[in-house]
């Protein structure tokens, strides 16, 4: 009866002490996010019949579990991927767009009006050197913003490549780190062993994997992790990891600027295969879809207006004859004045493609050389002819660009236009996404978050019952003095 | 009962403030410079129509430049005829008091050397020049359009401005228009169309339409007359005639220099018309300024009254996170556990 008492008493005060262990390790990780808390289970010991009597043999733990939800946790994955996709995706358009800001400073828009006035006013004093002192600055401020923009979207570009490299290398490490955990799992719980920690450590880099695509993972039937890519393919399964490489490939637009390469993701073990266009959320999409959507069509845009406006400027410019003498030979031919022409002249240096002609766009080397080379006059020898000037300046009104449908101005105003409605709309998309996923990790605090206040609680309340536990070993050793007293 | 714990409450007042302090900021920003868009992304179409506007009213600018130096030009012009109206005036009077028979020869010499001094004014009325531009030298500006005996060197063509959008004006008159009395249309005030330009993106581009320039029409270098055609020669037959003691000579030129007169005259109506459509013009972009400037004001600045509002609002919105969130976080079981 007595070694009953004990074995109960015992039997308690570990419990009760297993407890108060558990409850510490809770306190002391309070504030690591990706912490659940763990809960000791007890249940009763098998009871034994005594006599008439069926009578229990006091408790024992069953488990140390971790507090936990599937579900919740999936949801979280789900928000952080789709928050992680608007949150990139803003941040890169934000840098775009601010290419294209002229709230407060002068862009492209002014410049190029100012270009075409430059003309205009040339066109008062075709005869002023002041004047076209002016309209060359004033083409070179064009062609500097020109080089301006397409250098500021070229840096964006490399820096999403880099980031693009960082993340898939974050991301192999992460699901070797899921691989090495799910054995490390398997090993542990076949001795028996408590796994809740390490699990938590599992979910950890599966949000992060999560932060930079989106993913399908479940546990297969050893308790393993399985980690699928939406819509590309399984990441991690079991010990085995499939790893992704980032690396620049042939472009395929047929364009001189897929010497250049393009970003891709692949697996691997099958190169061929390109995975970047069938992300369906996730950092990663955020920098791929900014990088071959938004970057191209602008680079392109940009480039089609410098190429059109050189075009156009020289089409104009070439039919008139420079500031200055013009002799002619006996056929009625213009002679050119020391090996310099004297009609024909472009203004712009043409870039040999529309491709990259924001980049290469230059002032023709004759206009650079000398600013009687800016022609004015129709007919030769007309120091007050301004007719060219004021066809160029006329230019500013003339549609142009996309077949004839747009003049520079609207196109310009169009990729502004652009980018900026993208942007609004991604910010509008990031701060709802930021919402749903503050909401899923709310909830998923709320079931495995520490909450200190229970703990204080629980932890009274194990105390109470070690001590309880100990004044019934107390009363079992006393009762045990007293048999031993009658002895005497 | 929702479990609250540490890490889920942390988040949640983490969330608030976060979302709070954003819209403060944003507020704070507009604030600094009382604009309502600072990047496209605040209003992607008003960011676009006001910088379609704000291209607007350089071009205005520009025009309004235009204009003044059209005025410019054009008074100067209509300065100059003017006092070729007098001349002429001036050696009709002295040549119908000579064409009578009651003067001698000594007189009449005497006369011409008044005649030969007009002439000279002419001339240099002709080679006037408005900076080092010769003003009735068509597009030859920098060559003299007369020399002494009143030989043009000039050519016959107009140089246009744009005085507004698309409205282009004549701002020079050649010699030959006004020395030499010919038919002439009215030049000026005539509205010119959008010079339409073939695509010049098409390399083959022909250029078939007169650079932004008018119809040459061309003048005759008519009409009448036996001394050859312009005002100064009608003066120098005058002067010779004098010289020679022939009034019926002097009598023939009589009429001749009252055509030139109608003819300086017609120019200085059509002169006034043209400034007064170009002031026309002038008052038209001082409007659109305004108009613009009303609209500008509309799509970029911020309604301040509703932004300090707004500003008072989020600031009470975080003070209530501040202080909701300390009731919370500084409480904890352990305070009451002693």
């Amino acid at each position: 009866m007595g070694a009953d008492l004990f074995s109960i008493g015992r039997s308690s005060m570990s419990a009760s002490k297993k407890s108060m262990a558990t409850t510490s390790h809770n306190i002391a990780n309070a504030n690591d996010d990706n912490f659940s808390r763990q809960q000791v289970t007890t249940e009763t010991n098998t009871p034994v019949a005594e006599g008439d009597y069926v009578v229990g043999t006091g408790t024992n733990i069953r488990e140390i579990k971790r507090v936990h939800n599937k579900l919740v946790e999936k949801k979280l994955n789900q928000s952080i991927s789709k928050h992680q996709y608007n949150d990139e995706r803003t941040t890169q358009l934000m840098n775009i767009e601010e290419i294209f800001n002229e709230i407060n400073s002068d862009g492209m828009n002014k410049v190029l009006n100012r270009f075409f006035n430059s003309f205009r006013e040339l066109s008062n004093q075709p005869d002023n050197e002041v004047v076209r002192t002016m309209v060359r600055d004033n083409a070179r401020l064009v062609v500097e913003d020109f080089k301006r923009i397409d250098s500021s979207i070229t840096g964006i570009k490399s820096n999403i490549d880099k980031k693009i490299s960082t993340a898939v290398d974050e991301l192999n490490q992460a699901a070797n780190s899921i691989a090495r955990l799910n054995k490390e799992i398997i090993r542990l719980e076949n001795m028996g062993g408590e796994t809740g920690d390490l699990r938590d450590q599992r979910d950890k880099a599966v949000r992060l994997i999560a932060e930079y695509v989106q993913i399908n993972t479940y546990e297969d039937e050893k308790g393993q992790y399985v980690v699928n890519i939406s819509g590309v393919g399984s990441l991690v399964a079991g010990g085995a990891v499939n790893k992704l490489k980032a690396g620049m490939i042939q472009g395929d637009r047929g364009n001189i600027r897929d010497q250049e390469g393009e970003m891709e993701m692949f697996f691997a073990s099958n190169t061929n295969m390109k995975v970047s266009k069938s992300l369906r959320s996730g950092a990663l999409k955020g920098l791929f879809d900014t990088r071959n959507n938004e970057i191209v069509q602008l680079r392109s845009q940009i480039d089609n207006l410098a190429y059109g406006l050189a075009k156009a400027t020289n089409a104009i410019h070439r039919r008139g004859y420079v500031n200055g003498e013009v002799s002619f030979d006996q056929q009625g031919n213009p002679v050119s004045k020391n090996g310099q022409k004297v009609t024909g002249i472009n203004f712009f240096k043409l870039p040999m493609t529309v491709d990259r002609a924001a980049e290469y766009l230059e002032i023709s080397d004759e206009v650079q050389s000398d600013l009687n080379n800016i022609t004015t006059a129709l007919t030769p020898n007309s120091p007050g002819d301004n007719r060219i000037a004021i066809a160029i300046s006329k230019l500013q009104h003339e549609k142009i660009l996309g077949e004839g449908q747009e003049t520079f101005e609207e196109s310009y105003l169009k990729s502004v236009g652009t980018i900026g409605l993208k942007t609004a709309k991604s910010k509008i998309d990031t701060e709802q996404s930021a919402g749903i996923l503050a909401q899923a990790k709310s909830i998923k605090q709320r079931i495995s978050g520490v909450s200190i206040d229970e703990e204080t609680a629980n932890l009274v309340r194990y105390q109470q019952s070690y001590d309880a536990s100990a004044r019934v070993l107390r009363a079992a050793d006393e009762m045990f003095d007293s048999v031993l007293g009658m002895m005497r | 009962m929702t479990r609250v714990s540490e890490a889920s409450s942390f988040h949640a007042i983490n969330h608030a403030v976060g979302k709070t302090k954003s819209r403060l900021e944003d507020i704070q920003l507009k604030g600094s410079n009382l604009k309502r868009i600072q990047k496209p992304s605040d209003d992607p179409i008003g960011n676009t129509e006001l910088l379609a506007v704000r291209s607007i009213d350089i071009d205005n600018e520009q025009y309004l430049r235009n204009i003044s130096y059209a005025k410019t030009q054009l008074s100067f012009t209509e300065n100059a005829i003017e006092e070729l109206t007098d001349l002429v005036m001036k050696a009709k009077e002295l040549a119908i008091g000579q064409s009578s028979n009651f003067y001698d020869a000594d007189i009449r010499r005497s006369v011409s050397k008044e005649i030969n001094q007009i002439k000279r004014q002419m001339v240099s009325i002709g080679n006037r020049r408005m900076g080092n531009k010769y003003v009735f030298g068509g597009h030859k500006t920098l060559t003299r359009p007369f020399d002494e005996d009143g030989n043009y060197f000039g050519d016959n063509n107009r140089t246009k401005a744009e005085v507004s959008k698309d409205f282009f004006v004549n701002v020079n008159v050649p010699g030959k228009v006004v020395f030499f009395n010919g038919e002439e249309e009215n030049i000026f005030n005539k509205p010119t169309p959008s010079p339409k330009e073939e695509s010049p993106l098409d390399d083959n581009m022909q250029v078939n339409r007169n650079l932004a320039s008018t119809d040459e029409t061309n003048i005759e270098e008519n009409s009448f007359d036996p001394v050859g055609g312009n005002i100064i020669k009608h003066i120098q037959s005058l002067e010779n005639a004098l010289l020679t003691n022939n009034p019926e000579i002097v009598q023939n030129i009589l009429p001749v220099l009252d055509k030139d007169m109608d003819n300086l005259i017609r120019l200085r109506t059509e002169l006034g018309s043209a400034i007064n459509s170009i002031e026309n013009a002038e008052n038209n972009i001082e409007k659109t300024k305004l108009l613009n400037a009303e609209y500008k004001t509309k799509i970029e600045d911020a309604d301040v009254a509703e932004l300090f509002t707004d500003l008072t609002r989020q600031q009470n919105t975080l003070n209530a996170t501040y202080k909701a969130s300390s009731q919370l976080m500084n409480r904890s079981l352990l305070d009451f556990l002693r």
